[in-house]
């Protein structure tokens, strides 16, 4: 039998744990509500500005090379340059850097593309593994190359590729994802509208179940996949709602590595993309922000909300967990390779804003949730849980996490032209319940356990199972 | 304060925001459909005007009464556009006919916010209701949108007076804008001078009288813009290009403007800049570039040398210049086996790149 002072001492634990929990819920209810209200009007706002032309017509062209980092792809590399030869833009080159895939990558480009081998020189600016050959074809409607290099992972591929590429931006992207038409036009604009950009991240949408031709959206649809589609509403709740926000104080600190425009001196000043880093899209955004407050260079990082870069969702637990590992992990590396941003005036909002948000809710929420989980039982077993409260309230939070989901999903598909069908609404409605309730909590315990054997996979790729993108 | 109740209250607004968002997508069809239903109603009344090849006061003055509002406005554009699909002479002659009705217009929307403000000018550009047509208060008008912060606003009222054509009020318009200080990318300055529909040259010669009254990035969109436009200018950037004293980019811009446009004069500066030792390597590097438009046995010998420049771009730009020049594989054999590696192997990238073009362009 316990005695009454060890059970004093528990009670109190709880209380203060108690306290502990209301303050972090009210202050990430707070901040997601806050998220979801600026980036559905902001999304609103550009619709009315489009509609009066409060936009740039004309056509103003800003160089751009993509870059494709490629790693046993031989199944949609094909596919994916074809997209980028559609793009509806006028001065872009294309250079797919093969990191030494296993598989058929380079030849299936080869011989799609009528390539031809060529001495090139590259022109090293950030150090990268040595090209092992390069093809050239001229006979694109924009100049197209391949770069076979020694493996060295994704990092490593992009950095040959800023090496390679000629043009004062370039974007990155992954592999396996397709370009909308405008893609390009619409991720450059900023670029014009605003001095001092650096970087501009663009959006990217899973394509599951998606029908593209040319780049252009025929038929859209939730896919079928249960897990899948919750994806889409996750993506569109994160998208919508922090990077949005995080835009308008200049605090975006993730810019996706499957659709991103960098200008390349920034990036070469501040060292290219870390090769130690799984979250090597993060870490670059991170150190941009450090390099440019450290050196006192005025800087912007911005959001296109229209820029969108359609991608493959996994459509399997087992890969979305891997998936969500390498996030999480990529996520505490950036973070405490760069932990002189947290709490530093140097760096206003980003540190005292984005960073923080970052530190307590993303990298420590697992683990903070895990901890809810195992002192709702240690009240249990104490008998100092009010059973019926403690539904009510997460009734209460499923509830408020569904219609934040559900705002930023339907002010998404309604802002940009997207038409659902009824039952794919419903369908929405829905599975927001399921995501809420258990997907989120799912991945909590797997984000909570990616450090487990990480040193081992710190630098492969993190397959998953590729699909083709359904492109007519 | 309970939690309970925060977390009520914070469901309450999120219910609104549904219910905001159920709200839009009804507003967002209803306004589309009236769109729709006002361009229908004004295609037969605006066809009855064009049948008639002329445009009556009283339309006049229903288009007065009906186009100060904004939802009006774009469906006249919506018709506009169909209609210059269809009937583009009769539809142009329509337009040139209600300057007045745009005159006032131009005060209407001067009083509204800055969004519906910047329609206005876009509608004016796009049917060129004014083209070579100087009505002060217009120009006035647009003049004090060139101040706003709204870029949308800035561009759109500059783009108006590019389509007006009146030189003097498109370098009133630049000044302005310079003096306001906000950030107008140079690109889109130099592609709207291209734009312009009024006399060139006049355009040109005001750029020039006023060129040192403009600030630096301003007179680096003009110096494109003259790239851009004609080799007319040589004699001017030729000065800019020796001038020690003028700001580097200005001169940048010059010696790329002689690599465009031949010009003998400037070969023998190209020459110097080439072989500047000074620590800045555009200059070489650009110089290399534009001797790749001026054929002679110096630049040839020229060019080698810089093909064995510690810069990696002075010799990049070298080797394309030497292979637009059209120098044969012979010729460079010295290179080719000598012992700057670097050299011959941009040399050799050169090369095969024109061989891999050649045979492309082969017939099978």
């Amino acid at each position: 039998m316990m005695n009454q002072d060890n059970f004093m001492v528990i009670k109190t634990i709880l209380d203060w744990v108690n306290v502990f929990f209301i303050i972090y819920l009210i202050g990430y209810s707070s901040f997601l509500f806050l998220a979801v209200v600026v980036g559905s009007s902001e999304l609103y706002n550009k619709r009315h500005k489009e509609e009066l032309k409060n936009t740039l017509l004309q056509n103003y062209y800003v160089p751009i090379s993509i870059i494709v980092p490629a790693y046993n792809e031989e199944v949609t590399v094909v596919e994916t340059v074809k997209s980028l030869l559609s793009l509806e833009y006028t001065l872009y080159e294309i250079i797919v850097v093969d990191d030494g895939s296993k598989d058929t990558t380079s030849q299936k480009l080869i011989e799609a593309f009528d390539m031809k081998p060529i001495r090139r020189p590259i022109h090293r600016k950030i150090s990268c593994q040595p090209e092992e050959f390069v093809y050239e074809s001229v006979s694109e409607k924009v100049p197209l190359t391949l770069i076979r290099k020694k493996n060295g992972g994704k990092a490593d591929s992009l950095n040959m590729g800023i090496n390679a590429c000629k043009y004062p931006y370039f974007i990155c992207m992954d592999a396996d994802s397709v370009l909308q038409y405008d893609s390009l036009t619409k991720i450059s604009r900023p670029l014009l509208e605003q001095g001092n950009i650096v970087a501009v991240g663009g959006v990217v949408r899973p394509a599951n179940s998606v029908t593209l031709d040319q780049g252009r959206v025929l038929n859209y649809q939730l896919p079928s996949n249960i897990l899948a589609c919750m994806q889409v509403l996750e993506y569109d709740r994160s998208f919508l709602a922090s990077r949005i926000l995080f835009d308008k104080f200049n605090g975006s600190l993730i810019i996706s590595g499957a659709f991103g425009l960098f200008k390349k001196d920034t990036v070469i000043a501040a060292g290219g993309y870390d090769h130690s880093t799984m979250g090597e899209d993060m870490e670059l955004v991170v150190k941009l922000h450090e390099y440019c407050a450290m050196n006192e260079i005025p800087y912007c990082i911005k959001y296109a909300t229209d820029a969108i870069c359609w991608s493959q969702a996994p459509e399997r637990l087992r890969d979305l967990c891997k998936q969500r590992k390498r996030w999480h992990l990529g996520l505490f590396q950036s973070m405490w390779k760069h932990r002189v941003m947290l709490f530093n005036a140097k760096f206003g909002a980003v540190s005292f804003v984005s960073f923080f948000y970052f530190l307590l809710y993303e990298l420590l929420s697992p683990f903070i949730e895990i901890f809810g989980v195992v002192t709702m039982v240690t009240a249990f077993i104490f008998d100092l849980i009010n059973i019926p409260f403690m539904f009510l309230f997460f009734a209460i939070y499923a509830v408020f996490g569904c219609i934040l989901t559900l705002t930023a999903f339907f002010a998404r598909t309604q802002t940009i032209d997207l038409k659902i069908s009824v039952m794919d609404a419903l369908k929405a409605i829905l599975l927001c319940f399921i995501e809420t309730t258990f997907l989120r909590f799912i991945m909590a315990f797997v984000r909570a356990t990616a450090f487990i054997g990480y040193k081992k996979k710190k630098l492969n790729w993190g397959r998953i199972e590729r699909k083709k993108i359904n492109v007519k | 304060m309970k939690v309970e109740i925060l977390i009520y209250a914070y469901l309450a607004v999120c219910v609104s925001m549904i219910l905001f968002n159920i709200v839009c997508i009804f507003v967002f069809r209803r306004k589309d459909k009236n769109i729709k239903k006002r361009s229908i109603d004004f295609t037969d009344i605006i066809e009855e005007q064009l049948d008639k090849q002329t445009v009556d006061e009283t339309h006049k003055s229903f288009l007065r009464k009906k186009l100060k509002k904004i939802n009006h406005m774009m469906a006249f554009d919506e018709t506009l556009e169909k209609l210059y699909d269809r009937r583009p002479e009769d539809t142009q002659k329509y337009i040139a006919n209600l300057c007045s009705v745009f005159v006032f217009l131009t005060f209407k929307y001067s009083e509204k916010n800055q969004i519906q403000a910047a329609y206005f000018p876009y509608i004016i550009k796009k049917y060129h209701v004014f083209k070579g047509v100087s009505i002060p208060i217009v120009q006035e008008s647009l003049m004090e949108l060139v101040k706003e912060q709204n870029l949308y606003c800035r561009e759109n009222a500059l783009q108006a007076l590019y389509s007006i054509g009146g030189a003097d009020s498109v370098i009133q318009a630049l000044k302005t804008l310079d003096k306001a200080g906000s950030f107008h990318h140079g690109k889109m300055i130099a592609d709207g001078l291209l734009c312009f529909s009024g006399p060139i040259d006049e355009l040109s010669e005001k750029l020039w009288m006023n060129f040192n009254k403009f600030s630096i990035a301003l007179k680096q969109a003009i110096l494109d813009y003259f790239r851009f436009s004609s080799g007319r200018h040589s004699e001017k950037m030729l000065q800019l290009m020796i001038d020690d004293k003028e700001n580097q980019e200005l001169r940048f811009s010059a010696i790329r403007y002689f690599a465009k446009y031949h010009h003998e004069p400037a070969q023998a500066h190209l020459y110097s800049l080439a072989t500047d030792d000074s620590p800045i390597w555009e200059y070489r590097a650009i110089a290399a570039s534009a001797l790749g438009n001026y054929p002679a046995e110096k630049t040839e010998i020229l060019l080698k040398e810089l093909l064995c420049d510690p810069n990696w771009h002075v010799r990049y730009n070298a080797a394309d210049s030497l292979e637009r020049l059209g120098v044969r594989y012979e010729e460079m054999i010295d290179i080719f086996e000598g012992r700057d590696r670097y050299a011959a192997e941009m040399l050799r990238y050169r090369f095969d790149r024109k061989k891999l073009k050649d045979t492309e362009g082969m017939p099978v």
